[in-house]
């Protein structure tokens, strides 16, 4: 797997599961983390089968984001657009929860396409919640317009405490990425990573005349001016791609909005790959390396036990008949 | 094409140079401690008495990349500087030489840290004389810089690999 679902697995199973057992009542309330601080709780009750309650807990959103009432801007309306009558939005939501959608499976059409349609797209809630603003800003790019109240600067949140930025304008839209990893390994590894996307894109070997422009420097660009210093503390520099009216046509939309959301998490996680990947190789070198030293011993051990042989050899019946031969034929002589 | 010739030769060079030293140096017998009764230390590490050090030998291919030679009457200490170009290689290295010392266990002859200035070290004693062939650990040495540096090497074109494979992936998501 290269490239990041935007599905959640494990909820697409756990959904397809339940609808196929709508029957069947079962009391489950059931929690899981996904990469970044996201959280999911999913809660069905015997008495109500064909209801299930998702929770989505979302990364602590840093100073400058928009959120409006504990969600993303736009993220009620683009919850409302995605899943129409099947989900409803509880207020408020569950306890320690961003937001909890009421999953009415008897709502569900009965055509099969598009029941397993809208089952991968509550599967992948993270991007329709996470992804909202970007999503606004994008479409509007699509039509050449600004969206009103967001045509400066805008920070959105994609991990715990930490925004990537957008610069809207009408022809085109800056997406500027902060890059920080934890471990100094990692921030090399992602660093040499970034210089590599900026590489592909020049030679354009692969057919990517097309793709965004990527730039990667090491310190803030001027773009970001006016944005506090604690936010723009990187130690992976910056990575910036600008999105064309092209990149965000209707089919292209949610691709991008899920690409540009999780670009921190795909390299971080290819970072993560890599290192797997260099301890595969390097436990198979000690192997090898162990080998090369046991072969100085063995050798050693062989010399020796050919030693013995020999002196067991003169003792043998064969030999020693032999040598009483050759003394005979010496003694005859 | 002609660098990475003449990069071969060196390093051809380099280990030439030092598996000769090293043949030379490995003359180890086995000596008891003299300050202690019933003590057999490794008198390169103890450096008690200078009478029983000898001249240590250091050899480099350039600035980055040395080996120290330390000898004593009964061991034998081999300090190894492993080329780091950049910041990549220099984790590189770092992580794999790690990865080693962490197992020193398995290789008998590696020392759990390196002498400082370092980056890996071995030390060898009249005992594993006795237990292997001396030239076959010689060998064993000059096969372990050889790897060392191969496994630099490739493990830093398969980051770069990957990283291009990831950044193509990713920006063909937009075409």
């Amino acid at each position: 797997m290269i490239l990041l679902q935007s599905q959640s697995k494990y909820l697409l199973q756990l959904l397809t599961n339940r609808l196929q057992n709508l029957d069947k009542g079962v009391e489950l309330d059931c929690q899981w983390i996904e990469f970044d601080d996201v959280r999911f709780n999913v809660q069905t009750s015997v008495k109500n089968s064909h209801i299930l309650l998702l929770s989505l807990s979302l990364p602590t959103p840093p100073a400058g984001a928009l959120f409006v009432g504990g969600l993303p801007y736009g993220a009620i309306e683009a919850i409302k657009a995605a899943y129409g009558t099947v989900v409803q939005i509880l207020d408020p939501p569950k306890d320690g929860f961003n937001l909890t959608l009421k999953l009415n499976f008897s709502k569900l059409s009965p055509d099969e396409d598009t029941r397993q349609a809208l089952l991968m797209k509550v599967a992948s809630v993270r991007e329709v919640v996470l992804g909202a603003p970007l999503r606004v800003i994008l479409k509007h790019l699509a039509s050449r317009s600004l969206a009103p109240n967001m045509d400066q600067l805008v920070s959105i949140v994609h991990r715990p405490n930490e925004s990537f930025f957008l610069i809207p304008q009408i022809e085109k839209v800056t997406v500027i990425y902060p890059m920080r990893f934890k471990d100094s390994t990692d921030t090399c590894l992602a660093t040499s990573f970034l210089q590599e996307f900026v590489e592909a894109r020049r030679t354009a070997s692969a057919g990517l005349n097309n793709a965004p422009s990527c730039q990667w420097s090491p310190s803030a660009p001027q773009e970001l001016e006016g944005i506090p210093a604690k936010e723009l503390s990187a130690n992976a520099g910056f990575v910036s791609f600008v999105i064309f009216p092209r990149h965000v046509d209707s089919k292209k939309l949610d691709r991008t909005v899920w690409n540009l959301s999780t670009f921190h998490a795909y390299v971080s996680y290819h970072v993560k790959c890599s290192e797997g990947f260099m301890h595969t190789r390097m436990r198979r070198r000690v192997e090898s390396l162990i080998e090369a030293l046991d072969r100085a011993k063995s050798d050693q051990d062989k010399t020796k036990k050919a030693g013995t042989k020999t002196s067991f050899k003169r003792l043998s019946i064969k030999d020693s008949r032999s040598n009483s031969n050759s003394r005979a034929s010496a003694s005859w002589k | 094409m002609s660098s990475s010739v003449e990069k071969a030769t060196t390093m051809r060079l380099y280990l030439t140079c030092i598996r000769n030293t090293l043949e030379a140096a490995m003359c180890l017998q086995n000596f008891p401690c003299q300050e202690v009764e019933r003590h057999n230390k490794p008198e390169v590490e103890m450096k008690t008495s200078p009478e029983l050090l000898l001249n240590p030998v250091m050899i480099c291919r350039n600035e980055a990349e040395k080996c120290l030679i330390e000898t004593s009457i009964n061991s034998l200490r081999i300090s190894l500087k492993v080329k780091q170009a950049d910041e990549l290689e220099n984790i590189l290295a770092k992580k794999f030489l790690r990865f080693l010392s962490m197992r020193a266990e398995a290789f008998q002859v590696l020392r759990r840290k390196p002498v400082q200035g370092y980056d890996i070290s071995f030390l060898i004693s009249n005992f594993h004389c006795e237990e292997m062939q001396k030239q076959r650990l010689i060998d064993f040495i000059v096969q372990f810089m050889e790897d060392i540096d191969k496994e630099i090497n490739e493990l830093k074109m398969s980051v770069n690999t990957r990283g291009r494979l990831v950044a193509t992936e990713f920006l063909k998501q937009f075409v």
